[in-house]
């Protein structure tokens, strides 16, 4: 009934290789895209500035990382430093003169070739030994921000953004900042869902499985490593930059903590490794459960007087917070983006549920 | 029937249009602290401090009429949250908004200065915020760390009898609250002479043995530390390992009583610290809290009450509250962010009830005066060793000024 799969025929490798071969699922997403166009005139300020925007922002952010750590199976501990570099890089270009398209690509591309730099240490060491190196990247980042003022802004280490241009268009309202942060989630999204059907993809995908194995297959996997750590990290730096110019409206080394680097690693693994709607799950779930819970337990708490103090009320959304994520991967190990697989792959046979065993 | 029921309606608007004037709109405080992660050696009692008041002041009939409510919420030291807390309470209907915490302070100066609403940051956030005509939202009031610094050295140069030939340690956690005082000590070294020489504690600074070998070998008179909270045990222990006197540590405002706790309140006699307001329960409004504690009406354990914590949070409520009033009869009701700003701005000499030296803020200076004095922990409590004094004032708002011109550069 839902996601018929009536008249689809693989007929040509056309076909085959089509991003959504089932038209419920092609109209879903345009569904979903049209949701999100439309939302800013629907909401108001509060819920399109401090959930959807910032949402939008960093599903981007965890999209980024995903392709590192989902795709090419390098995992990445200092990613928020990576965005630090990209925003940092972005202001003092546009503060120098740089139109803001350029900028950003500039703040990328610092991001990029310092993040390749670390990317290096990848080719020699796996896994837990890439975790720490990788935090490297975090501690260097947070050190030069505090300490040389020429790239942090002095001693309140904080630097105002500058007003976003695009295309000589200022940016100045809550909606057409929300735009700006939607059409670059829109651009990674397409490239992370595209870059799969690839080469490049399957490379990555091969490397993530056996790096040796990749190479006894011809794929060099030093190049791909290298390659997953540049294009992350340039999308990354943008996203950062992104960041600052839409949300924060100015850079300052907390709102690129470690504590970020940890919560972006947690949307990527929380939503489901390698999973484009993963990334969108794990932010929305990493980012916006917090405020919920902490609102709900406010509320309930003015609502009914529990005769406890704050401090204890504030810990409750952490203890149920923490409780949620257990229960979501002892649900399901592979993500929040399994657990919609699963829904899906219930309702592709449905009411013929039997067909499945 | 119909007649009747008019009546009846009539008589029930009447009812409730009296019922509305009677009870004025209570003024709405948007407080997000961080209860959860950074700041928690110093929120619960700053809440409980705000708490108390609130409810001193609600059963004395509120700010001219109006009962103040607070929207209390945690941020967790995240900007975003912190962001998400203060559109909400903004949409809730708050005007004037706390957050205690650097980040979080940061990250909504900008939108409450487009807001035009009030946005408190005593001891957090940005210092330059004490130039009131390049943050006019913004409202420190206390002294900035850069006055701190200077009163201190004001301190030791009242102490000593050669300034020139006093050695002088600073030590600091290495990141923006510790490094923010060294522009103001190393001017203060050229105008007077005396030696400095710096010495970085790395974060998370549990571990400071390398620190302190180094400061033993400078052999200084005083040293000055930027630190916090249970850090300063590790540095009395430190010095006590190295055999320097614990007298010659002078701290900046984070220590408390329960800090020096677990160093132990015996031996950490002799250890000074700067601070912005008095301690202690002998207060008269802490008196009067302290009588809701007796029955039973206190808003936490009534050991807080009184720690420098606590009367940070009394001395902003009773600042706040004088800025309301001042407002109200000034401008009249409706208050509004604007309205509450140049209320507080016309406070003049104003002590918040005993525990600040006289406040005086003006359009330009939200810092209010910057008058912090000595106190030495004499085994029981910290006693003032000095008067209420602001020391190099110029170089002070010249630092200040430095600061928030580049800001103003920077928003053009």
């Amino acid at each position: 009934m839902f996601y018929r799969q009536a008249a689809i025929r693989h007929t040509s490798y056309d076909q085959t290789k089509k991003l959504y071969p089932i038209p419920f699922d092609k109209w879903l997403v345009v569904a979903v895209l049209l949701v999100a166009l439309l939302a800013p005139f629907a909401m108001s300020g509060l819920y399109l500035n401090s959930y959807l925007l910032p949402w939008v922002i960093w599903s981007t952010a965890a999209l980024s990382l995903n392709l590192l750590m989902g795709y090419a199976g390098q995992i990445h501990l200092g990613y928020a430093a990576v965005m630090a570099i990209g925003a940092y890089s972005s202001v003092h270009a546009m503060r120098l003169g740089a139109p803001f398209e350029f900028a950003l690509i500039l703040g990328g591309a610092t991001a990029m070739i310092i993040g390749v730099g670390f990317g290096f240490t990848a080719l020699r060491v796996k896994g837990l030994y890439l975790a720490i190196s990788t935090l490297a990247v975090q501690y260097l980042v947070d050190w030069v921000l505090t300490h040389v003022p020429a790239i942090g802004g002095g001693t309140q280490a904080t630097l105002q953004t500058p007003t976003p241009a695009l295309l000589g268009f200022e940016i100045t309202t809550d909606i057409g900042r929300y735009y700006l942060a939607l059409g670059w989630c829109a651009v990674v999204t397409i490239f992370m869902l595209n870059v799969k059907r690839t080469g490049l993809g399957r490379a990555l995908i091969a490397v993530r499985e056996k790096d040796y194995a990749a190479s006894v297959l011809g794929v060099n996997s030093y190049y791909y490593k290298l390659i997953a750590f540049a294009v992350s990290s340039f999308f990354g730096g943008v996203t950062g930059a992104i960041l600052a110019f839409t949300f924060f409206g100015a850079v300052t080394p907390e709102q690129y903590s470690i504590d970020i680097s940890i919560q972006i690693l947690a949307m990527v693994v929380v939503g489901g490794l390698g999973s484009v709607l993963g990334s969108f799950f794990g932010a929305g779930f990493i980012l916006l459960a917090p405020l919920f819970l902490n609102n709900m337990v406010t509320g309930l708490a003015e609502a009914y007087d529990f005769g406890v103090s704050r401090s204890v009320i504030s810990h409750i959304p952490l203890i149920l917070y923490g409780g949620l994520i257990m229960l979501f991967l002892l649900f399901e190990p592979l993500g929040l983006a399994k657990i919609y697989d699963n829904i899906r792959k219930y309702f592709l046979v449905w009411p013929f549920g039997f067909s499945r065993r | 029937m119909k007649k009747s029921l008019a009546v009846l309606a009539s008589i029930l608007i009447i009812f409730s249009g009296t019922a509305v004037s009677d009870e004025k709109p209570p003024i709405k405080y948007g407080l997000t602290l961080d209860y959860t992660k950074s700041y928690v050696f110093a929120t619960p009692s700053v809440s409980q401090a705000i708490e108390d008041y609130r409810n001193y002041l609600n059963a004395r009939g509120g700010i001219n009429g109006h009962k103040l409510e607070i929207l209390n919420s945690d941020h967790g030291n995240e900007p975003q949250r912190g962001i998400e807390a203060y559109e909400r309470k903004k949409r809730e209907g708050a005007i004037v908004f706390e957050h205690f915490s650097t980040p979080v302070s940061k990250a909504v100066l900008p939108k409450a200065m487009k807001d035009k609403n009030v946005l408190l940051q005593t001891l957090t956030g940005r210092s330059d915020a004490a130039d009131g005509e390049a943050f006019p939202y913004a409202f420190p009031i206390a002294p900035t760390y850069w006055a701190m610094a200077a009163n201190i050295i004001q301190y030791i140069e009242n102490n000593t009898k050669d300034i020139k030939k006093t050695k002088i340690a600073f030590t600091y956690l290495d990141f923006p609250f510790g490094q923010e005082p060294i522009p103001v000590l190393q001017e203060l070294q050229k105008q007077l002479g005396f030696e400095l020489k710096l010495f970085p504690i790395a974060l998370p600074g549990t571990d400071q043995s390398g620190v302190w070998s180094g400061i033993r070998r400078f052999k200084p008179d005083y040293v000055v530390a930027w630190s916090i909270s249970s850090l300063h045990n590790i540095a009395l222990t430190e010095m006590t390992r190295n055999r320097i006197p614990i007298e010659k540590y002078i701290s900046v405002v984070w220590a408390s009583r329960l800090d020096l706790k677990s160093f132990g309140h015996e031996r950490a006699k002799g250890v000074k610290r700067v601070e912005a307001v008095a301690t202690g329960t002998e207060i008269p409004i802490i008196q009067e809290i302290l009588k809701m504690y007796d029955e039973g009406k206190g808003a936490g354990p009534r050991e807080n009450v009184g720690t420098v914590y606590y009367m940070g949070g009394i001395a902003e409520m009773s600042i706040l509250v004088e800025g309301a009033k001042l407002a109200l009869n000034q401008f009249g009701e409706p208050l509004t962010g604007e309205k509450l700003k140049k209320g507080l701005e016309l406070i003049r000499d104003f002590d918040a009830n005993g525990v600040m030296a006289p406040v005086t803020i003006t359009s330009s200076d939200h810092q209010g005066g910057g008058k912090t004095r000595i106190a030495e922990w004499d085994g029981e409590k910290w006693a003032p060793i000095t008067d209420w004094e602001a020391a190099h004032t110029e170089l002070v708002w010249k630092t200040i000024k430095e600061h928030s011109a580049k800001f103003i550069k920077e928003n053009q």
